[in-house]
């Protein structure tokens, strides 16, 4: 980055750079909206006669691992304590909301009231003895955690309200408000030249396929607050105590923060982060079944993590997308030219996952998003304010022109290299 | 009190196998301070290794075994110093990272080689009883397990205490830094540590599976490791001896506690992480562990 200077450089609290953050906002909201709708009823790719699904409900499933995924990052990432128990509240999640909605006739969104507190606490009381001491025990506990899930659902007191091993039904119909156009946004992109083939059949959508829609439209933003949630909090006073902890816990104690507190205060989120990923993962699927909550998943919601990126929030949609979809593709590959297919059945994602997992530490240590990161820094620069302008106040707009010149915020580039390095 | 009796017996020996296990990450943990949360399936792969070889090598099951275990002491040694070495040995998350990677890959690369399906192990030792008194038995089996780990601390006392790599590896267990600058070739050293580790536990799954009531498949020591994770912290987790007594109590408190408590089987496992999270809360260095001080 030092070497070749970026094609584009923005100060901070200029007009340049509110329409750079603007047209990163525009792409997002494109990106979903392609997705959304080109993903909804066509499906697949087929590649050496294999066919990979590419369905907007496993998108949506995605979204509940991003959003476990984020929990993760913030107990794992900028807390530094490992975490192998995320599935155990990605099922708790999952099997309150479900009992709720099934049972008790609440609505998806308001089960989360009673999700969120209840994995927090949850999140409290396993932390707490193993937060105390310094080390690996955390990730000793939640082990043990995410391995007895399973037979907790199945326990007889529990049967009434988990199903047991059959899995708990649950209607999970989002049926779309009538004023929203979603035929309409179709069929227009149905008529786009070229690549409007991609979009539907130009006959509008099935009342099912509007239902899939909607739910990945509800299920996004929910996830955009989770992330725009913990952004804050990273950001925040108890973000900069976490990231501090691991850091240099010694140094953390002795500029007054509480290790304990701040340790399990942080698993606590993560725990009703996970609470929440179950929540959507059960309001797309419509069952909950215990099968699909064992220590499996608390594994490859690391694997996601570490591929992502350790420590930074879009690594969590990166490794969402990569533990939702690789297993599932790998499973469909049942013949590749050279290798005898033998060797292509059984469980091949695991093996994918776990040598990959392996492969990225080594190569990439900061996941996939460190690797996008050098690439933007190639062509992007932000600068922090510069201090004149600060200085001057709001209504010194003129200044503004300045930052357009990079030599006059003088120091400023060495202190963003480190000031940018945890941020979204 | 036979049924008592029988239930001793039977904990006793489910206990030995979670020793050897607890045993191995004992010792990668006395040097290093990292949980290797793939010795189960280091393990598990070795209890498959020493089936081959005794089912189409045609060897003696005893020669298998021991053929396995050096075959997965290799394998750990060569692990140890392409995935291992490379990393610095106070930084712990990526140490993990790296041994759940082997976790998933080791268990889905048996999926894959050998299925999913159970398979029967070949007796270890014979069948039958060795002590009969009414209804209660003490099989011979339970007698082989109690004895395989005799014989594996026996060892592991002698081979640390009198033998060179022995010397150098407690003095690296007890400082790594120092025992660096004493001339002490650390990496070789850890190696040694995570061979022998490797070793131990394939001798812990071979006994286990033994068990005419047991079979061998890939998933055999997913929860195994959890059994053998408290173990370790019940008898301290930088303690061998510990770990034999951690091993044997968890045993117990599965064949014992939890069938007079009334609680379902399925919930030994609960039990085990019970024990864990108490061991944390009221003595965090285990029964016979150091305790942890840390100078500021």
């Amino acid at each position: 980055m030092a070497t070749t200077s970026p094609k584009f450089l923005f100060t901070e609290g200029t007009n340049q750079y509110r329409a750079y953050k603007i047209a990163g906002f525009a792409l997002l909201t494109l990106l979903i909206v392609i997705v959304a709708f080109a993903y909804n009823d066509t499906g697949s790719i087929t590649l050496f006669d294999n066919s990979y699904k590419l369905s907007i409900t496993r998108v949506t499933k995605s979204i509940s691992f991003m959003v476990a995924i984020l929990g993760l990052q913030v107990v794992a990432g900028f807390t530094g304590q490992l975490s192998l128990g995320q599935g155990f509240f990605f099922g708790t999640g999952a099997y309150i909301s479900a009992w709720l909605v099934a049972d008790q006739n609440w609505a998806w969104f308001t089960s989360l009231l009673v999700v969120v507190p209840v994995c927090f606490v949850f999140g409290l009381v396993f932390g707490i003895p193993a937060l105390r001491i310094k080390g690996l025990y955390l990730a000793l506990v939640t082990l043990g955690l995410a391995a007895i899930f399973p037979s907790l659902i199945k326990l007889d007191v529990l049967l009434p309200y988990t199903g047991g091993a059959a899995g708990k039904q649950v209607d999970s119909d989002f049926i779309p408000p009538s004023w929203l156009p979603l035929d309409g946004v179709i069929d227009a992109l149905h008529k786009l030249p070229i690549i409007g083939q991609y979009f539907g059949d130009g006959e509008g959508m099935s009342s099912k396929e509007e239902q899939r829609v909607w739910t990945f439209f509800l299920m996004v933003i929910l996830a955009l607050i989770c992330f725009k949630l913990v952004s804050n909090l990273i950001k925040s006073r108890p973000g900069r105590a976490i990231r501090a902890i691991r850091d240099n816990e010694t140094s953390a104690a002795v500029n007054g923060m509480s290790l304990s507190f701040h340790k399990t205060m942080s698993f606590g989120v993560a725990s009703a982060l996970g609470g929440v990923g179950g929540m959507i993962y059960v309001a797309e699927l419509g069952i909950a079944s215990e099968g699909d909550f064992t220590q499996l998943i608390s594994i490859l919601f690391v694997v996601g993590m570490v591929v992502g990126g350790v420590g930074t929030l879009s690594g969590a949609v990166v490794g969402g997308l990569v533990i939702a979809f690789i297993p599932d593709w790998a499973s469909s590959t049942q013949n590749l030219p050279g290798i005898p297919e033998r060797w292509l059945q059984g469980p091949t994602g695991g093996l994918i996952l776990g040598v990959g997992l392996i492969v990225i530490t080594f190569v990439l240590p900061g996941g996939v998003i460190s690797f996008f990161r050098q690439v933007r820094g190639r062509f992007v620069r932000v600068l922090p304010q510069s201090p004149e302008l600060v200085v001057a106040g709001v209504g010194a707009s003129l200044q503004v022109d300045g930052g357009d010149d990079p030599s006059s915020p003088a120091g400023g580039d060495t202190s963003n290299s480190l000031t940018t390095a945890d941020e979204s | 009190m036979e049924l008592f009796l029988n239930r001793i017996s039977d904990g006793l020996s489910n206990g030995a196998t979670y020793a050897l296990i607890a045993m191995a990450l004992v010792m990668i943990f006395k040097a290093t301070t990292l949980i290797n949360f793939a010795q189960g399936e280091f393990a598990m792969f070795g209890g498959f290794i020493a089936l081959v070889l005794a089912s189409e090598r045609g060897l003696p099951m005893w020669i298998a075994v021991f053929g396995s275990m050096v075959i997965t002491a290799v394998c750990a040694a060569g692990i140890e110093r392409t995935l291992i070495r490379p990393f610095d040995p106070s930084d712990h998350l990526p140490l993990v990272i790296i041994t759940l990677g082997l976790f998933l890959g080791i268990n889905a690369l048996a999926g894959i080689v050998w299925r999913f399906d159970p398979r029967a192990f070949p007796e270890l030792f014979p069948s039958g009883n060795a002590l009969t008194w009414n209804t209660a038995t003490l099989s011979w089996y339970t007698v082989g397990t109690l004895s395989t780990i005799a014989v594996v601390a026996g060892g592991l006392t002698l081979l640390l205490n009198k033998t060179k790599i022995g010397l150098a590896f407690r003095a690296v267990s007890s400082n790594l830094e120092s025992s660096e600058l004493a001339g002490i070739r650390v990496g070789p050293t850890l190696q040694f540590g995570w061979a022998m580790a490797a070793a131990v536990g394939t001798l812990g799954v071979c006994v286990f599976v033994a068990s005419p009531f047991r079979q061998l498949e890939p998933n055999v020591m997913v929860t195994g490791l959890i059994f053998a994770v408290s173990a370790a912290a019940l008898g301290g987790l930088d303690s061998l001896g510990g770990a034999i007594v951690g091993g044997l109590a968890i045993g117990l408190v599965q064949s014992i506690g939890v069938p007079y408590l009334g609680i379902p089987n399925e919930l030994s496992l609960l039990a085990a992480v019970a024990v864990l999270m108490l061991v944390l809360l009221f003595k965090p260095s285990g029964l016979f562990g150091t305790p942890q001080v840390e100078r500021v």
